[in-house]
């Protein structure tokens, strides 16, 4: 029994798994020979049990509605996404080449601007940009770096070339799930982890914690780390309570956290107040201080950010460390890379138009039925036109909203985003994924090896987020013998 | 630990016990029920009132009817102290200090909280799909007490857990005990006695102690014995000394306990110093509500001393 590939509808795209012959790649010829020794009945049993082990893991995401909070279970797909380490080799390369280039910009930005004044990057983006924390001017925190864990979207284009979507640098998520999606495998398919070269991931919390560890501004053995959390309500509070207990860190909320006149930080212990060295913060910096933003929020810790500058606590992300998180300066990313590294982007960015130059402007309303158009603040696929599906009415409404604020928005051609066989209804069908690898850095670089596979589960859908029906796929980097691989 | 997550462990303790033994005096009262003679009264209502819950459900219910009150204190959301509210409640708190847990532990408080959540509308069904439902209950929440013991560091987060156990498990043992003061006897002085035996046999089972009273005590079940069994005894694990005993184990090992413990023994001497010879119903109910006060001056001691930094947001050292 195999899994009848013959009735694989043919993607029109490029297929991680399958070759223009519908065979099997050479880092998934591993997975199809076992897939085929199990057999389709055996496969969807299997199916069957992913779902309750994922209940009774708990590994869920919060939808927050007006109707309160629901945990809806991770979608998961148990054919996984695999690619050889020769191919993984050079992304790897290319993602921490881009982290690096990122932190020395965003150091830049925050000091001397040298970036600006050379003529590279504009100074109107800058001043356009939301990111841009003036409280951060004038900081270098430790190493210089500023954004300690990085969330690079990939995918890849019909002709095999993987493209960088966008740099999340602010809070990235998801990480848990990669880690997560690799024990429900195992869980689930034990047999495949004995056969075969596929490499492992579940270093990412020893990596976190030592990233975070060379933050600390006390040489302690063992430096206290907390996760700050906004609480039991986002989405990705499973993720921050996951990380803390991997790390042996502790997990806590804005109200845990108080300053003091000495502007160190601590916590409200039972024994008293406690200090803490190093903040790995999943909260926005609108909300992270009181004192420095927005004097609204509940979520955070009024004088954190004094702490922060005194040199008392580390951060990450640096607060400010989101002014490169931004889908404008997003395309200047190449440049920047040449300007600090002087070297070449070793992973293209995806061909963009930005909005605020009056000709590129031109060109993207002219073509707004062929184009993505992104706003450039916004995450989680809100917001954003996808020209060739949207209505006339639609476009019309967005041309009005792109001309009111062109330095808001960016336009990409609509990528055909590779797909990979997906079992819907017990059956293999293509379906459009990305890959979010986790890029650290403090002292040293890391990438996590492959990363999060995220994959739009409704037919012909480019969306892949959890909030938009979305679901993910273990990711297996396969070593693969050098003259096979592709 | 952190004052919120100490607080959030303890109420985790609690809830779980509080939901494990509403379960234990409804399996009870129920098989008390069957068990009576035809002319013994006995008005469901009682489990509101020692509950301390009549007061909310008189805001939601008409009638003080056996189903409604069933379905009042295993199901219904509005009534916190409610077997589904309290497992809901546990799980909510779990899930904010997981990262101290052992990981299994929260997969069965899902696993508890899923089974409540699909079955728990079952316990109004009548009484022999009720005593099934609330046995799976009973079932589930013995096997996150025995993950607990098994796999968990005897740390400070199991110590607060264990604290809001065994506080929780002594206020809700005199509250069991003291469903038994508002039963109305035959006035046959031998149908009486009868059914006297047969209530405090239920409340031994409702508690699992009745094999255990007969091997330490007597084969005899008798009113003054079970009670004197069910408060003084220190072997039992459900009685009141021996809860008092466990809440001052948890004590010693935590910071600056001074004041609690002072509570704990003033709870211990009382208890200790009761006589339990020769018991009229309403003396009883006052040395049970007396006990329930100390019990509740232990709670305040305790949380003054750890929960207070995040409960007050303060910032004092």
């Amino acid at each position: 029994m195999s899994l009848e590939l013959h009735n694989y509808p043919q993607p029109d795209t490029y297929d991680e798994l399958l070759d223009e012959r519908q065979q099997p790649r050479p880092a998934a010829r591993v997975l199809f020979d076992y897939v085929n020794r199990l057999g389709a009945k055996e496969l969807a049993a299997r199916r069957e049990s992913v779902d309750a082990a994922i209940m009774a893991m708990g590994i869920t995401f919060t939808v927050y509605s007006d109707a309160g909070n629901i945990d809806r279970a991770w979608p998961f797909d148990i054919i996984p996404r695999t690619l050889s380490s020769k191919e993984w080799a050079r992304i790897d390369a290319g993602l921490k080449q881009r982290l690096t280039a990122l932190n020395l910009f965003i150091n830049d930005l925050y000091n001397e601007q040298k970036i600006v004044k050379d003529g590279i990057f504009p100074i109107e983006v800058l001043e356009g940009s939301k990111n841009f924390r003036a409280q951060c001017k004038g900081m270098v925190p430790r190493f210089g770096v500023w954004a300690h864990v990085c969330g690079t979207d990939l995918v890849r284009d019909k002709d095999g070339t993987v493209y960088v979507l966008e740099d999340n640098l602010r809070v990235p998520s998801g990480v848990s799930y990669m880690l997560e999606n690799r024990q429900l495998m195992k869980r689930l398919f034990p047999e495949l982890f004995k056969s075969s070269d596929i490499l492992p991931v579940d270093d990412y919390p020893t990596q976190l914690y030592d990233t975070l560890a060379a933050l600390s501004p006390r040489d302690a053995e063992r430096p206290v780390i907390a996760v700050l959390t906004p609480g039991i309500y986002n989405s990705a509070y499973f993720e921050h309570s996951y990380l803390a207990q991997k790390m042996g860190a502790i997990l806590v909320e804005g109200s845990d956290l108080v300053v003091k006149d000495d502007d160190c930080v601590y916590m409200k212990t039972i024994s008293g107040l406690s200090r803490v060295d190093v903040i790995y913060r999943r909260i926005d910096d609108d909300f992270l201080d009181p004192e420095a933003f927005r004097p609204d929020s509940a979520l955070g810790v009024p004088g954190l950010m004094r702490a922060w500058r005194a040199g008392n606590v580390g951060i990450a992300n640096a607060p400010g460390a989101g002014v490169a998180d931004d889908k404008v300066v997003y395309t200047f990313v190449p440049q920047i890379i040449k300007y600090y590294l002087d070297e070449d982007a070793i992973l293209p960015n995806v061909p963009s138009w930005m909005c605020m130059y009056e000709d590129q402007r031109e060109h993207v309303l002219a073509n707004l039925d062929k184009l993505v158009v992104k706003p450039a603040n916004e995450s989680g696929g809100y917001g954003m036109l996808i020209g060739p599906r949207a209505s006339e009415e639609e476009r019309r409404q967005f041309a009005d909203l792109i001309r009111a604020n062109p330095r808001n928005y960016m336009a990409q051609p609509t990528l055909s985003i590779s797909t990979a066989p997906t079992l819907i209804d017990n059956r293999l069908a293509p379906r459009h994924l990305d890959l979010r690898p986790f890029v650290l850095q403090s002292d040293k670089l890391y990438a996590t090896t492959g990363g999060l596979t995220r994959v739009a589960l409704r037919e012909g859908s480019l969306i892949v987020n959890s909030s938009q029906g979305g679901g993910s796929k273990d990711t297996w980097i396969i070593n693969t013998d050098d003259e096979e691989a592709v | 630990m952190l004052s919120r997550v100490a607080e959030n462990l303890y109420w985790l303790g609690r809830y779980l016990e509080r939901a494990e033994n509403t379960a234990r005096f409804i399996n009870s009262t129920t098989q008390v029920l069957l068990d009576l003679p035809k002319d013994a009264a006995f008005g469901w209502d009682v489990l509101l009132k020692v509950a301390g819950l009549d007061d909310i459900f008189s805001e939601h219910y008409p009638q003080a009817d056996e189903d409604s009150i069933v379905r009042f204190l295993v199901e219904d959301e509005r009534n916190p102290s409610s077997i589904l509210s309290g497992i809901h409640n546990a799980r909510e708190n779990a899930r904010t200090v997981r990262e101290v847990l052992p990981m299994e532990l929260w997969e069965r408080i899902n696993s508890l909280y899923l089974y409540a959540r699909d079955n728990a509308s079952r316990a109004s069904e009548g009484r022999g799909p009720r005593i099934e439902v609330l046995q799976g209950v009973i079932g589930r929440r013995e096997s996150i007490i025995g993950l607990l013991t098994g796999s968990m560091s005897q740390d400070i987060a199991y110590q607060f857990i264990k604290l809001g156990r065994n506080l929780e498990r002594a206020d809700m043992t005199t509250r069991i005990i003291d469903v038994n003061s508002a039963v109305r006897l035959p006035r046959d002085p031998a149908l009486a006695i009868v059914a006297t035996e047969r209530m405090w046999m239920s409340t031994l089972n409702g508690l699992s102690a009745y094999q255990m009273y007969r091997r330490h005590v007597s084969v005899h079940v008798r009113a003054n014995e079970v009670v004197n069994y069910l408060m003084k005894n220190s072997h039992f694990p459900r009685t009141v000394l021996h809860c008092l005993g466990e809440v001052e184990g948890c004590l010693s090992v935590l910071p600056e306990h001074k004041d609690a413990m002072k509570k704990v023994r003033q709870a211990w001497r009382r208890v200790e110093s009761m006589q339990l010879n020769d018991l009229k119903p309403t003396v009883l109910h006052e040395y049970l509500d007396q006990v329930q006060s100390d019990l509740g001056e232990v709670h305040t001691a305790v949380a003054r001393q750890y929960f207070h930094l995040h409960q007050n947001n303060g910032t004092e050292q």
